[in-house]
């Protein structure tokens, strides 16, 4: 089952077409947000600081699809009165925008603190976030795709990839918090320990974007 | 009388059988006109063989454009170029294999139909087609795709990332972001469909990224030996005597605007690959700034016997590079005296923005305006004026007259310039002034750095 295939009978209804609106708008929010997400990524690791005039206008963007969307689905609910999966699917997508624009906040604040950081030598933690953003972006890509599929199993599978990102953010966190004999000012490390709990809670939405999914399927919270 | 009625009756049914037999004829002959006006109709065949021969004919035509279909779409299947159609709900109806390799489309089979944005998770390929099927018109677009790689649903790949509890170092990454710069075509088809091919452009990109690093390594390993060729000449200059001592004095000259050209393409270089990185800002006055640059100037410029006008001389504070900043006016400036003929003049004018602005101080913008009383750029040079080492025929041939070579410029002069001005957030035009006909540059800085730099 795909989330396309949701609506596809010979007779289409009025709700079956604003249900499939609604999905190719959740879709390219999401696709927005892959890309800020990225931006983000490379204006932090690449020094790419043009990305932190890019991302303005796409948060604006975003914006603008988070409230769309969530108009559309109300308007849905109340109207057309769907039940069970469709049901289930407008609800999820409510919430599931609210995870997306979150994702989109964080990282266009990932931006203003590269460009903060970018006066300071590279840190040597770098790397490991460096690691760390790649696989947030590897969650939020999975729980896309499971949304475009409508897999019931993402919501285990994502939140398994998420461990990986919260261990992560613990031993980063004491490498930062329990450094010694730090020349000059503390700024970098300030904002480097920002920068992960910003991508653990980057992480963390993508986990919740794909146990909305799998809720979607089952109709079953874990 | 039962006989009368017999033939009566036999008549009559004889009349309406040939009655119908009339009409059937005349309806076949009617189809067969209306479907094949260009048939020869032999009319010793009965109609029923002509309508015989006629759909044969038609079944064998069709056979002919269905086998002529397919070797299209095996021929779009196999083209180099990617391929897809969207229907009117953006949904794919078919790729080609090229199609599905550059955009990584993974989870799709022909002839299934899905949502584009399900199977591409790409919002400039979206914003494409929905363009082209508004407009109606062909569109282009040139966007880097990226790929985020995700986590199949594959059972064996599930069982591959089930180490959540192992240590984060040991989990299997692949979670590189993979990226291809492509340009669309968007195509508006019948029934609201569009058509899309792509063109892989990344091997061009990396073609002149190699090609760039190639000749910056070039220039890098120039250098060294040019300054040890140019120190030995100063040497010999002060040992030798005429006519030999005149010879050294040519190389010595050429050997530095050599180097000098080294000099400036790998500074070029470093600013495009790093624009943020190499320029250090501080508050800077324009009108001391411009004063200074003239007076640098002032040897060459009463050379030329060309003036260098500045009238308003209004104190503007903006933040920049002071180095670099000046390197753009002397590269400016010097062009502008070299292409103004003599007893003429280079207008300096800068446009400060007024002070009750409404606009915020980093949305502000300085407009400085060097026009020179020279011939102007020519026409077709106008889009390449700022390329490295373009050069117009004009100025080639003053290349090479010996006397000038050394004041002739390198070639990047305005490439850099255009390098330095873009990486303060500003923007630089050239045109021809339309009263005086001279060169005009123009160049727009922004008032203040976005606190961000």
């Amino acid at each position: 089952m795909t989330l396309s295939s949701q609506a596809t009978h010979w007779e289409r209804t009025h709700f079956e077409r604003s249900l499939r609106r609604v999905q190719q708008d959740v879709l390219r929010m999401g696709a927005l947000v892959e890309q800020s997400f990225r931006l983000s990524h490379q204006c932090l690791f690449e020094r790419d600081l043009d990305a932190a005039h890019k991302i303005i206008f796409l948060d604006k963007q975003i914006d603008q699809y988070y409230r769309q969307i969530e108009l559309e689905c109300a308007t849905l609910m109340t109207l057309q009165a769907p039940v069970a999966q469709d049901l289930r699917l407008l609800s999820a997508f409510m919430q599931l925008v609210r995870d997306l624009e979150r994702i989109g906040d964080y990282a266009q604040d990932l931006t203003e603190m590269a460009v903060k950081l970018v006066k300071y030598p590279p840190h040597r933690c770098l790397k490991e976030i460096e690691a760390m953003s790649n696989h947030a972006q590897l969650m939020l890509a999975t729980s896309l795709v499971a949304l475009a599929d409508l897999d019931a199993s993402a919501g285990e599978k994502v939140k398994r990839l998420d461990d990986a990102v919260d261990i992560a953010y613990e031993r980063l966190y004491d490498t930062l918090a329990y450094q010694r004999d730090i020349q000059g000012v503390v700024e970098p490390i300030l904002l480097l320990g920002l920068i992960i709990r910003h991508l653990e809670r980057m992480a963390d939405h993508c986990t919740n974007i794909a146990q909305r999914v799998s809720y979607i399927v089952t109709g079953h919270r874990n | 009388m039962a006989v009368v009625e017999f033939l009566l009756g036999l008549g009559v049914g004889i009349g309406l059988y040939l009655w119908q037999q009339y009409r059937f004829r005349y309806r076949l002959k009617r189809i067969l006109d209306s479907f094949s006006p260009h048939a020869d109709l032999v009319t010793s065949l009965s109609d029923i063989s002509l309508v015989r021969r006629e759909i044969t004919y038609l079944h064998q035509q069709q056979q002919e454009i269905e086998q002529e279909r397919q070797i299209w779409q095996e021929l779009v299947a196999q083209a180099p170029i990617g391929y897809l159609r969207i229907d009117e709900e953006n949904q794919l109806l078919w790729c080609n294999q090229e199609a599905r390799q550059l955009l990584k489309i993974d989870r799709w089979q022909p002839g299934q139909v899905r949502l584009l944005l399900e199977l591409v998770r790409s919002y400039e390929l979206d914003r494409l087609i929905e363009q082209t099927r508004q407009s109606q018109q062909p569109q282009v677009q040139d966007w880097d795709f990226y790929f985020t790689q995700y986590v199949s649903t594959k059972p064996e790949q599930i069982t591959s990332s089930k180490g959540g509890t192992t240590p984060y170092k040991s989990q299997p990454f692949a979670g590189k972001v993979q990226s291809v710069a492509l340009t669309g075509y968007g195509f508006p088809l019948p029934k609201g469909q569009v058509g899309i091919f792509l063109l892989n452009r990344q091997p061009l990109v990396e073609l002149s990224q190699s090609r760039d690093r190639a000749l910056a390594d070039l220039a890098h390993e120039l250098r060294t030996p040019l300054t040890s060729i140019a120190l030995v000449a100063e040497n010999l200059v002060g040992r030798l005597e005429n006519p030999e001592r005149r010879w050294v004095e040519q190389m010595l000259r050429e050997t530095n605007r050599l180097s000098k050209l080294v000099q400036e393409w790998l500074d070029l270089t470093q600013l495009q690959a790093d624009p943020f990185e190499s320029l250090q800002y501080q508050t800077v006055d324009l009108k001391e700034l411009i004063l200074s640059v003239c007076h640098i100037l002032e040897p060459l410029a009463q050379k030329q016997e060309v003036t260098l006008f500045y009238p308003d001389r209004e104190s503007v504070q903006l933040q920049a590079d002071k180095s670099r900043l000046t390197q753009v006016f002397l590269n400016l400036l010097d062009n502008g005296i070299k292409h103004s003929p003599r007893q003429s003049q280079v207008l300096i004018k800068v446009t400060a923005p007024t002070p009750d602005s409404l606009l915020p101080q980093e949305q502000q913008k300085i407009i400085i305006d060097i026009i020179d009383s020279g011939t102007g750029f020519v026409a077709s040079d106008l889009p390449h004026v700022f390329e490295r080492l373009y050069r117009s025929d004009r100025s080639r041939t003053r290349q090479t007259s010996p006397s000038s070579s050394s004041a002739g410029g390198s070639g990047l002069g305005l490439a850099i310039v255009q390098q330095i001005v873009r990486a303060h957030g500003g923007s630089i035009t050239a045109q021809n002034h339309p009263q005086t006909g001279g060169g005009w540059l123009q160049v727009i800085l922004p008032v203040s750095q976005t606190e961000e730099f």
